[in-house]
């Protein structure tokens, strides 16, 4: 750490200064996106089952377009994050664990964001999510997660029907459920430690490269449709928007994206079941002349909540399977298969004690065929397979307000034990270097504060 | 190496798009303007029926909700609704839902709007009875009728009326959620919802005595 911690904390400083200036907007009690609740009037448990799963009223917020209100504050709807934390795995990784940073043990500020939460235009249905994210360990300025959206709700043979539209920049980022890749679990991870390398394109693999414009439509809140189109973006649109745009893949086309999910309701009950997809074409490094990767993905999920007062419980699963017709690669000569599979499967309960107090297991699986041209340099018997699992401990102290000297706070004290029983094809020399699926195994801690 | 200085350049450039993008979505905030306190009554019922939107997300449509946190409104007195939406306004009902959920909700309702919306939901047909223990049913059945005279817990129809209808500001308790019952009459006693008439009234109740009257209320 050394040195390196001198200068995490000058950063942490230079936030926190950030932080100061932004309080002398908020000046009304909120928490989780703060800015939603000085809009709504409304304390974050309202929309939060423990910061940032949905109610079934964040669900309809989201739905709505951001737009409800009912709080007094007049003020632009800005609202700031800050994570610091701590990175511990069994083995270090030697030559650090990035630029900047030590083999192991590692204290980072992991994000500070700054956001854009609430309406534009609210009498229009016209709000906004938009969040600009400074990673400390990737030395990055750049966009995160956003949509715009515009909604409208009408009544349609006696039946609430609420049609929207969304710009955004992440496939599933528009999405009301916790199962679908932008918003699943888990909600906040190092990135100081080694993950799978293999995920399917779906799960975050365009996030903030793409352009996205969705239709949704939501019927009588039981039955929810959306469909969408994604392209990548130039190479100077990422690097203006703080994108590392080496080594990026363009599409050729758009790439449509859908989602079909059903929800119904009972009691303190709150269930979803749901599927949703992808379809890209892909230039591999954004190079034409091989023609294209054709990647579809078809993503089942289902979500269960039970929101007592005292008790809560949730779960989600998801199960993506990707069909991968690798034509560039394999003319390049990067594949070694024409055609090869990838299965991601990702299963998580939470249960919380007067929404304070919340503890989470979570496990998590990717599957696919094996290939030397795309593994290889990842994995000494050439396979993508990795498996999981994940305990969490969370404590959030002001769920219902913050402390009286700073209401408007809320802040999420995690602690996160990652397990690999596979990693990146096997559970011991995975890497064909000497490397263990276990030596990965991950320590994380970390303080989630936003204003 | 190269990568680096790629960054570099992109973090200088990127700064003015952070800065901007932001910036415009501030303005158009801003220019979309606050709104008008002046509403023709056209305007009103508009105000009313979009409110009524939002209302219906947490109370279900037409006031009949989903989830036992959540009160049914349909059906509700008219002049009980105003009144509570008023004391959330001005924070006089300070239970923790209120603060959670309604404090925020009734922040900018003016009393026109109030009106309009306790107009809607006292009009909408109430939730049906819900089914419970029938011994829990009986048992909170006498104490409705009877009270418990020997602890000085009045019969509850002699103010919420024979069917648990309620009258002006006293609440409808007929078909609502036993969950919420209950958790009113706790806020009633440890004074979390301020109401000295209602603590008087409940302030000797046992646990089991209070889940009795809920689960009767609930079911009628
Ligand atoms: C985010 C969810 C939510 C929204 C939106 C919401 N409410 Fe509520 N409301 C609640 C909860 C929770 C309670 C129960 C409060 C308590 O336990 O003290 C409540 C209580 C009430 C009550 C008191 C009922 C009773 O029997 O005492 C009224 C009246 C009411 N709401 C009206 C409204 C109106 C009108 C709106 C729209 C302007 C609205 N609510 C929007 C959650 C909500
Ligand atoms: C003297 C008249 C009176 C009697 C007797 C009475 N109540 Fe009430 N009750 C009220 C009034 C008035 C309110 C409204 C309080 C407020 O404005 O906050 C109320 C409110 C309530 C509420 C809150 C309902 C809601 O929607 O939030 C419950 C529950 C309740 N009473 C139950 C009972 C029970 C059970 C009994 C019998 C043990 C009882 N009451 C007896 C006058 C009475």
């Amino acid at each position: 750490m050394g040195g390196g911690f001198g200068a995490y904390l000058r950063r942490s400083i230079a936030l926190a200064g950030m932080g100061v200036v932004s309080l002398f907007f908020a000046v009304a009690p909120a928490n989780a996106l703060p800015s939603f609740a000085r809009q709504t009037g409304q304390q974050c448990a309202a929309c939060h089952n423990g910061f940032p799963e949905l109610t079934p009223y964040g669900r309809l917020f989201k739905l709505n377009g951001y737009t409800f209100g009912g709080g007094q504050s007049n003020l632009p709807p800005l609202a700031m994050m800050i994570v610091e934390d701590y990175t511990h795995t069994q083995a270090g990784q030697s030559g650090g664990a990035k630029t900047h940073y030590g083999p192991n043990n590692n204290f980072s500020l992991n994000t500070g964001s700054i956001f854009y939460g609430g309406r534009i235009l609210g009498d229009y249905g016209l709000g906004a999510f938009v969040q600009m994210t400074y990673n400390d360990p990737a030395r990055s300025f750049h966009w995160d997660n956003s949509d715009v959206r515009w909604a409208h709700a009408t009544t349609i043979y006696g039946n609430e029907t609420v049609f929207g539209i969304s710009v955004n920049n992440n496939p599933s980022v528009t999405d009301l459920w916790n199962t679908t890749p932008a918003w699943r679990y888990p909600f906040q991870s190092s990135s100081l430690s080694l993950t799978p390398s293999n995920k399917t394109i779906i799960e975050g693999t365009y996030s903030q490269q793409v352009l996205g414009l969705n239709g949704y439509v939501s019927w009588n809140r039981l039955v929810y449709a959306e469909v969408g189109g994604y392209h990548t973006l130039s190479q100077d649109t990422d690097m203006a928007l703080g994108i590392a745009p080496n080594g990026t893949d363009s599409f050729r086309g758009m790439a449509p994206y859908w989602r079909l999910a059903l929800q119904p309701q009972w009691g303190p009950n709150s269930f979803e079941i749901g599927t949703f997809g992808m379809d890209a074409s892909i230039n591999p490094g954004r190079v034409t002349q091989f023609g294209t990767n054709d990647k579809t993905d078809l993503g089942f999920d289902a979500q269960y909540q039970w929101l007592s007062d005292v008790h809560r419980a949730s779960a989600q699963v998801s199960y993506i399977t990707e069909h991968q017709n690798l034509k560039s690669s394999f003319a390049q000569g990067s594949s070694t298969n024409r055609n090869d599979q990838l299965h991601s499967f990702n299963a998580k309960a939470t249960y919380s004690y007067e929404q304070t107090y919340f503890g989470t297991l979570a496990y998590s699986r990717i599957q696919g065929s094996g290939d030397p041209g795309l593994y290889s340099s990842t994995s000494a018997n050439n396979s993508p397979n990795s498996d999981w699992w994940t305990v969490e401990a969370d404590y959030i102290p002001f769920n219902h307000g913050g402390p009286d000297f700073w209401p408007w706070l809320n802040v999420k004290f995690g602690l996160q034990y990652i397990w690999y029983t596979k990693f990146n094809g096997a559970t011991t020399n995975y890497n064909g270097a000497g490397r263990n699926a276990a030596d990965n195994n991950t320590l994380y801690g970390f303080v989630w504060l936003t204003f | 190496m190269t990568l680096q200085t790629d960054r570099t350049d992109a973090t200088r450039a990127n700064f003015r798009w952070a800065i901007a993008i932001p910036l415009a979505l501030v303005l158009a905030a801003c220019n979309a303007g606050q709104p008008t306190s002046e509403q023709s009554a056209a305007n009103e019922q508009s105000v009313v029926q979009g409110t009524v939107h939002v209302c219906t997300s947490c109370h279900g449509f037409h006031g009949r909700s989903v989830s036992p946190r959540f009160p049914n409104l349909a059906g509700q007195q008219k002049d009980y609704i105003a009144a509570q939406l008023k004391a959330f306004r001005d924070h006089t009902r300070a239970d923790p839902h209120a603060h959670t959920y309604m404090w925020g909700m009734a922040a900018t309702l003016t009393d026109p709007t109030i009106d309009g919306l306790a107009d809607y939901f006292s009009s909408q047909k109430p939730a049906p009875g819900t089914t419970g223990d029938p011994t829990l049913i009986a048992e909170g059945g006498k104490i409705f009728k009877d009270g418990i005279p020997d602890r000085k817990v009045p019969a509850c129809q002699s103010c919420h009326g024979k069917n648990g209808e309620g009258a002006s500001i006293i609440p409808r308790l007929a078909g609502q959620h036993p969950g919420y019952i209950a958790d009113q009459l706790d806020n009633f006693i440890s004074k979390a919802r301020a109401n000295e008439i209602m603590h008087e009234n409940s302030k000797n109740l046992t646990p089991e005595e209070i889940q009795q009257i809920a689960t009767y209320v609930g079911s009628l």
